[in-house]
């Protein structure tokens, strides 16, 4: 009893356990990125297209043993390294380091191509051999339907031409591109570099006038704001300067304010000195003037009319003398002509003493007309020298008389003259002569020079009320005195 | 859900490389079994259509090729 309830609660806990390490073993379940495929019993049957085997992906299957077989076939990503030399489509030469990822498509299709070729166990190694290989061709055929500007940026070129180029190899191995990268472009002829050199030295180009430009202005406004700098001390210099020297003046004007002070007082009293000397210079002067300068003037004054009226008298006199000298030219002439005539008449009277008649008649006539000849001659001659003496005399005593009497009128007159000449200085308060004694001498002979003709005048005028009542030659004389005033 | 899965009348749009031309294959990302695969793909019409744009799928060339035909945008609908 105890044995068999032993047995019925072994074979209740075992048998479930067994039961299900049982369905562990068959049933099959496959990861994500695996396929589980089952070949042998029944697989044909369960393929309505008459596949081989059987495909199962996400869920599980009952794997008999013996009579069924399964295998996994990875559907991972897997990438291959590509690396290829070929030439472009220029013809270049180029290499190509480039990596594809691919992996088994997740459709029935490609995954019954590929279970067909890869499925032996852990064949990922020759998948990936087969992958690389075929690439390898298909990137050498793409590279030289590319430019290698292309390969370098024609993202779209470069898949489009991997599509064209490997898609039905792909297909047929059940294979799906993910992506084709080119990861580097070996360049063993240097074009990719020569490709780019220009540009590359365009903007070194660039970059070094940019960094001059920029050097530059740096300067200039280094240099700028140092010139300002120099000027801003300049300024502050000169300010300072300017300051400091209003400083050393005011300094300077107060410390000569003393001394300033003295010379000023000290000028104030030479100044007056100095007026004082003016004044005592005047004051000198004048006295000089009205005791030296006035008499000597009225002195000269006085010699000067004394020798006109010598002169005239002198004139007169010379005159009178020539008119008697004519006369008695005159006379002695007439005297020779009637001796000539008394000769002639003696030597007619000789040569005619032939006839006796003619020669008494003739001695009567001539005795009688010698008598009546010598009688004229002498009556004449003694009424000429009367009357020049007499002339000579009268013509003395007028010229001396008038003489003294315009000589004397004058002199009573001569202060006045000289009182109204002088009395233009009356306005002059100082007279600055520049040459000293001489320059007012000069003055003073200038003033009497201007009073001469006044003189002059005033002569001819009492000249001329004397000679109203007097005779010719008087007159004559006044004239010539006056032509020979005003001449001189 | 199981890779018989076909994806006719699925919605998808051209790759930024893959544009359709005429007589040339595009690719198309297709949403499918959950997620969503590369097609490559011919244009039904024989046009061209241009990257980004929406497609859908009208005929399925197995194992990777599809037909797919330019979904109208909203605007010319």
């Amino acid at each position: 009893m105890g044995t068999a309830v032993v047995i019925v609660i072994a074979a209740v806990v075992v048998v479930p356990i067994l039961l299900g390490l049982l369905f562990k073993v068959l049933w099959r379940v496959p990861a994500a990125d695996e396929a589980l495929i089952i070949t042998g019993f029944g697989a044909r049957r369960a393929s309505p297209e008459g596949k081989v085997f059987r495909i199962v992906t996400g869920g599980g299957a009952m794997v008999l043993p013996i009579l069924q077989k399964a295998q996994y076939l990875s559907l991972k990503a897997d990438k291959a390294i590509l690396e290829v030399e070929g030439v472009d489509q220029q013809k270049i030469p180029v290499g190509v380091r480039g990596v594809a990822i691919f992996k088994v498509g997740d459709d029935e299709q490609s995954i019954t191509n590929a279970a067909t070729r890869f499925l032996e166990g852990s064949n990922r190694g020759q998948m990936h051999d087969l992958v690389r290989e075929v690439f390898h061709g298909h990137l050498r055929s793409i590279i030289g339907g590319l430019s290698v500007e292309d390969l370098i940026a024609n993202r779209n070129e470069l898949a489009q031409q991997t599509r064209d180029a490997s898609n039905d190899e792909m297909q047929k191995l059940g294979l799906v591109v993910d992506s084709m990268q080119i990861q580097e472009i070996i360049d063993p002829t240097g074009y990719i570099k020569a490709l780019g050199e220009p540009r590359a030295a365009e903007v070194k180009k660039q970059a070094r006038i940019a960094q001059a430009l920029a050097d530059r202005e740096a300067t200039e406004r280094e240099q700028e704001a140092e010139a300002l700098k120099a000027q801003a001390r300049r300024n502050s210099q000169i300010k300072q300067a300017e300051y400091q020297a209003d400083i050393d003046r005011q300094a300077a004007i107060s410390a000569q304010s003393g001394p300033l002070a003295d010379a000023e007082a000290r000028k104030s009293v030479v100044v007056q000195e100095t007026a004082v000397a003016n004044l005592v210079a005047e004051r000198e002067e004048k006295r000089l003037d009205s005791s030296v300068r006035k008499p000597a003037d009225a002195e000269a004054y006085r010699k000067r009319v004394e020798a006109e009226g010598e002169r005239a008298a002198r004139i007169e006199l010379a005159e009178a003398s020539k008119r008697e000298v004519e006369l008695k030219a005159e006379a002695a002439a007439r005297q020779t002509e009637l001796q000539a005539a008394a000769n002639a008449r003696q030597v007619e009277l000789a040569a005619a003493a032939e006839s006796k008649r003619i020669e008494q008649v003739g001695v009567a006539e001539a005795t009688a007309t010698e008598a009546t000849g010598r009688a004229d001659g002498e009556a004449i001659r003694a009424r000429g020298t009367a009357e020049a003496d007499a002339i000579a005399r009268r013509a003395e005593a007028l010229a001396a008389e008038s003489e003294a009497v315009i000589a004397q009128q004058v002199a009573e007159k001569l202060p006045e003259i000289v009182a109204a000449a002088a009395g233009a200085f009356n306005n002059v308060d100082s007279m600055t002569v520049l040459n000293g004694a001489q320059g007012v001498t000069e003055v003073m002979n200038q003033l009497i020079a201007q009073a001469g003709p006044a003189l002059d005048l005033a002569r001819g005028t009492f000249r001329n009320g004397h000679g109203n009542g007097g005779g010719g030659p008087v007159e004559a004389a006044g004239k010539a005195t006056e032509r020979e005033g005003s001449g001189s | 859900m199981s890779a018989s899965t076909s994806p006719i009348g699925c919605a998808g749009r051209v790759t930024a490389a893959g544009a359709i031309r005429p007589g040339r294959l595009g690719e198309v990302m297709v949403a499918i079994r959950g997620g969503v695969e590369a097609f490559l793909a011919k244009d039904a019409d024989g046009g061209s259509i241009e990257p980004y744009e929406e497609i859908v799928v009208v005929e399925y060339e197995p194992p990777r090729t599809v037909i797919v035909t330019r979904l109208p945008s909203s605007e010319e609908l």
